[in-house]
């Protein structure tokens, strides 16, 4: 990926949606339906429950940006990310010398606090060779499997996509002292 | 046996030597940074791998959403609880292994 940092303008704007009670209320009403089975008569328990769910979200989550675009475009590099981080994991474990350096580094975070950067964590510990051990104000601090390995440029690289989600514009901020 | 059930078997067994790799990982490897990490990766690309498989065999799309659904939950668990349990060991000091 050689796409350019994400200098203000994020390309889909206008599909960026406001996570508010009416989304939420239809995601929870989506999953009650994949749950029953689309069976009709469970409603009469999934319809306060979706309710509740709904209630309980917005008082434990305030509400914020998701563009359902940025959201597809996440799916590929999920699984691209999912299928290298098991594989690298799976190759280290079976190898005889369990090839590992482990070392932690602190990610400097771009994102504003809130869903994404918990999003952020959460995708972090998927990638290869990276765990997320601790959220703070200002850094992601990260265990790396493998300290051999500048994980950095990639972590930036998921930064970007994660953004892209929310449909946040990053901060263009100078990316070779970062590199290092 | 089909070209759909072969290719479901397949995935299946693969999804299951990514388990495989997250068990011998949470015994092979030194300290609780990096079994979390064999755990969360191998069994989120195994238990996906298993999905896939099953879903082939699913009669109707509801039940494909369903697996997804159920992998979307586990992953979401799986990730946030490798966290806290990172975030834990940190916290009570816990030094990191070094060769």
């Amino acid at each position: 990926m050689s796409q350019p940092l994400a200098t203000g303008k994020p390309r889909d704007r206008l599909s960026v949606q406001r996570l508010g009670a009416g989304w939420r209320a239809a995601a929870f009403a989506l999953l009650w339906w994949v749950v029953s089975d689309g069976s009709m008569s469970s409603w009469w328990i999934g319809a306060p429950v979706v309710l509740l769910a709904t209630l309980v979200s917005l008082k434990l989550v305030t509400p914020f940006s998701f563009s359902p675009v940025g959201f597809l475009r996440f799916i590929p590099h999920f699984i691209w990310y999912s299928l290298r981080g098991g594989m690298d994991v799976a190759w280290r474990v079976f190898h005889p010398l369990c090839p590992i350096a482990p070392t932690l580094i602190d990610f400097p975070l771009r994102l504003p606090s809130g869903m994404a950067r918990v999003f952020l964590a959460n995708t972090v510990s998927l990638l290869p060779g990276t765990l997320s051990a601790e959220l703070e104000s200002r850094v992601l601090r990260v265990h790396v499997l493998d300290g051999n390995k500048a994980v950095t440029p990639e972590l930036m690289e998921l930064e970007r996509v994660v953004a892209r989600v929310f449909g946040i514009a990053l901060p263009a901020d100078d990316a070779s002292d970062r590199l290092s | 046996m089909t070209a759909t059930d072969a290719l479901s078997m397949i995935l299946l067994i693969c999804g299951g030597l990514f388990f495989l790799a997250g068990t011998l990982g949470l015994l092979r490897f030194p300290d609780v940074y990096t079994r979390l990490h064999a755990l969360t990766k191998a069994d989120n690309v195994g238990l996906g791998l298993i999905v896939a498989g099953l879903a082939m065999e699913a009669h109707n799309w509801l039940a494909v959403l369903k697996l997804l659904l159920i992998w979307g939950l586990v992953i979401l668990a799986s990730a946030t609880i490798a966290h806290l349990i990172a975030r834990g060991a940190l916290l009570r000091g816990i030094k990191i292994w070094k060769r």
